[in-house]
């Protein structure tokens, strides 16, 4: 980007080239400050994190497949579990949603040519960059973080873990918290100050709304767990007294500054999902998202009530009664403005005409997944059934519908419906919608027995277990499903990276969706509009011809105008396809074929069955305005 | 740089609503600092532990007072610059950081002074009293640096950017003197 003047007797798009083109080649990666760019490299980077987490997610279930397996040693299984954690949250969900779709996207969605602080956009890419090659450091010299995703103390504490792995979690983890604070207030100036003219709030993509409540999430949760891990690392390094009992200090402080992070980041988690599905129902509904502010006042609303639940991850630890049912009902309310988006998104294909490509099928991959996740997830408000539940494998089964479910289904979803827009390529349906059945089986196969399992006792975190408890036939189909599962990831990314070079090109705009990104080439320019749109409606592709032209969209309808002038003068409402021309012309034809044969008895009756046609033809009459 | 001159924008700029944002999470950095100190005291009978002295009142009362006064020339700088006029902006910063460097300068002796008298290690009292009043220290130092930066740009001239930037700056400084009630309410809470 360099601020030359833009050179007289070109043409717009040609000058604004110019203006916006950076350098090519790898140098002009290294230094770019394009939100489309920094939002591929993202893409690439969270993706390199989803291949290592996959992995150990592989060895988890290989190991566990069956009883007293030794795949894994106790130490490596415990490194392995806390990375494959760490990784999905901190270096693939939010990177992903945040970094990736949100930078590439809220832009476009919202008429604006970059994010509000490109400089700052760029740091934060190489900042994540920095803290995730620097938890995997750890990971490579045998000192991974090995306490679990969350690290409770005193686990965390040098006197169980003296080696540099909690050290490499809390650093790490602080590295990381700053990159994703930098793309939160990114966002969030973005969407409040970069909006194209016209777009008021109310007008503004549900995207954006989601994307807008997860940036306000991250400023306002990430704190907490900076806090946590500065205690702790003031803790193992200083010898400070945050969380030991002998010294005044509150282990469970650690537990409740983690989990005031920890809740609002599920919902960090699953809001981004919210937004994408969002943007693809009504694409393939073909149809406005129906409640449009109900939906966008839950997405905030969710992210709101995740600040006050935490304490539902605690009930098992010996809070005070009172403390407990005020969590508990806090976690039922969560249910409302879920509920609220569920129904929306369910009544929008309702009413819509859905074509179920595979973005769609994704989405209600998306939906079915979540509906089971949450209902194992109210289960959870009730303390009694918390506190029978609590570190068995049921767990793990809800918060995998919620993170794998829930939160990956939509992302792959919307990998596959803005590919076109960001290569200028197709993908292959029909693989695609293969990948997806292939996906949600193995989704199914893989975390639906950890219900069971659980229930029959099965604790979290173990590396290996002995026969004869009833479990193993659970775990080895739990393994099988995590294999076929893989095999659905490496269909979709195949058919990804075969389209890339050899798709049919798309066009700009080839599922005619409604937001501003569909308006602009495949892939944009450099600098994203060639003119800045102004917007009249929530789907300025689907109203866009609204204000300077005749839509007339609501029938079969043209214009009538004054004689002379040509001014406009009313809506005709023009009769749509009619079976009763062909009739009367049969019947026409019969009677003067009876006329001519001299059998006027029969033609009369032809003339009165004429006579009934015309009153057929005449019934329905063009709808009042 | 923008061809509309900055006092006809009728939102605020970006360079603002970045720094409102950033000092949103700052501050709840602080709120559960503050959070993490009341769940500590609660839990331990005597606070401060036995053989580490109450807290001063009077002292980081002044000092406060001191600092808290310079929300004054940094407003009377933030908008000067609004309106252009470089050199009472320079002024008004200058007397802005004369307060607010001798404030931490003297924080920093108290600071000291009390790691002779209690450590840090030798109990969590010591361990969230050194953390949240080091941390507010902190951030005083680095509005110092943002002022101290403005300041010397301004002897190339003012420009839209530079009086976007103390404005942000401005936001900033109010932000961390009510955090400075905060924490030093909490400070002194013991003795009160």
């Amino acid at each position: 980007m360099t601020a030359v003047a833009p050179p007289v007797g070109r043409s717009r798009t040609e000058r604004l080239d110019l203006i916006w083109e950076e350098r090519p080649g790898l140098l002009g990666w290294l230094t770019t400050v394009d939100h489309k760019r920094i939002g591929l490299l993202y893409f690439f980077t969270t993706l390199a994190f989803f291949g290592a987490g996959g992995i150990e997610a592989l060895l988890i279930r290989t190991q566990l497949a069956g009883p007293n397996a030794t795949v894994l040693s106790p130490e490596a299984f415990n490194e392995v579990m806390t990375m494959h954690g760490i990784t999905m949250i901190f270096l693939f969900i939010i990177p992903m949603t945040t970094g990736a779709f949100g930078n590439y996207l809220l832009p476009l969605m919202i008429g604006a040519r970059d994010m509000a602080f490109p400089r700052l956009n760029a740091l934060s890419f190489w900042l994540f960059l920095g803290g995730g090659l620097f938890l995997y450091g750890g990971l490579l010299l045998g000192k991974g973080p090995n306490c679990g995703w969350f690290c409770y103390t005193p686990l965390n504490t040098r006197t169980y873990d003296p080696g540099l792995n909690a050290d490499f979690y809390a650093l790490g983890l602080i590295f990381n918290s700053v990159a994703s604070t930098a793309t939160a207030i990114n966002l969030i100036v973005t969407s409040f100050k970069l909006r194209a003219p016209g777009m008021s709030f109310n007008r503004m993509p549900l995207f954006v709304f989601a994307m807008l409540a997860v940036s306000f999430s991250l400023v306002f949760a990430l704190p907490a767990l900076t806090t946590d891990l500065v205690f702790l690392e003031l803790q193992r390094k200083l010898g400070f007294h945050f969380f030991d009992v002998a010294h005044g200090g509150d282990s469970l402080l650690w537990q409740h500054l983690f989990w005031l992070f920890g809740h609002p980041e599920v919902y960090i988690i699953i809001l981004p999902a919210m937004g994408i599905a969002t943007s693809i129902i009504p694409t393939f509904a073909k149809r406005k998202m129906i409640a449009f502010p109900l939906v966008a006042l839950a997405e905030l609303l969710v992210a709101f009530i995740g600040f006050g639940v935490w304490g539902h991850h605690m009930f098992a630890t010996g809070l005070s009664v009172s403390t407990l049912v005020f969590f508990a009902a806090a976690s039922m309310m969560v249910v409302i403005p879920s509920t609220i988006q569920i129904y929306a998104w369910l009544f929008t294909v309702n009413l819509g005409r859905p074509e179920f490509r595979a973005p769609l099928l994704f989405i209600g991959g998306f939906i079915a997944l979540f509906v089971i996740g949450g209902l194992s997830g109210i289960m959870f408000a009730a303390i009694p059934f918390d506190q029978a539940t609590t570190d068995t494998y049921f767990v793990v089964a809800h918060f995998h519908f919620i993170i794998f479910g829930a939160a990956v289904f939509p992302i792959l979803g919307g990998m596959f419906y803005w590919f076109p827009k960001v290569t200028g390529r197709m993908y292959n349906e029909r693989l695609a919608q293969a990948s997806f059945w292939v996906t949600f089986a193995g989704t199914m196969l893989t975390f639906f027995p950890m219900h069971i399992v659980g229930l029959l006792g099965m604790t979290r975190r173990i590396y290996t277990y002995h026969s004869g408890f009833g479990w193993d036939s659970y775990n080895l189909a739990e393994t099988i499903g995590a294999y076929v599962l893989t095999l659905g990831l490496l269909m979709i990314f195949a058919n990804l990276l075969w389209s890339r070079f050899r798709g049919v090109l798309a066009g700009p705009d080839p599922f005619y969706g409604g937001t501003l990104e569909w308006t602009t080439t495949s892939p944009p320019p450099p600098y994203n509009f060639a003119v800045i749109p102004t917007v009249t409606s929530p789907y300025p592709n689907w109203d866009r011809d609204d204000s300077d032209g005749l839509p007339l969209d609501h029938g079969h309808e043209t214009q009538a105008t004054t004689v002379r002038d040509g001014y406009f003068d009313e809506v005709l409402h023009m009769p749509s396809e009619s079976g009763w021309p062909i009739v009367l012309g049969a019947v026409a034809v019969v009677f003067f074929v009876m006329l001519l044969t001299t059998h006027y008895i029969v033609a009369g009756i032809f003339a009165a069955v004429a006579a009934l046609t015309v009153i057929a033809w005449n019934v329905h009459e063009p709808p009042q305005e | 740089m923008s061809s509309v001159p900055y006092v006809q924008r009728s939102a605020k700029p970006n360079g603002w609503w970045g720094m409102v944002i950033f000092v949103a999470t700052e501050a709840t950095l602080f709120a559960t600092l503050i959070g993490s100190y009341y769940d500590l005291r609660f839990r331990t009978p005597h606070w401060p532990p036995p053989g580490v002295p109450d807290p001063k009142v009077a002292v980081p009362l002044i000092l406060l007072a001191v600092l808290v006064s310079s929300s004054i020339p940094v407003q009377l700088a933030s908008r000067s610059a609004r309106a252009g006029r470089t050199v009472p902006t320079q002024l008004a910063l200058l007397v802005a950081l004369i307060l607010q460097s001798g404030y931490l300068a003297m924080q920093i002796h108290l600071f000291v002074d009390d790691l002779h008298k209690f450590s840090p290690q030798g109990s969590a009292y010591g361990s969230i009293y050194f953390t949240m009043v080091g941390a507010h220290h902190a951030h005083v130092f680095v509005g110092i640096l943002l002022e101290l930066w403005f300041f010397l740009r301004l002897f190339g001239g003012n420009t839209v950017y530079r009086a976007v930037g103390i404005h942000a700056t401005a936001f900033y400084w109010h932000a961390v003197n009510v955090l400075a009630i905060a924490v030093t309410i909490v400070q002194l809470s013991p003795s009160l």
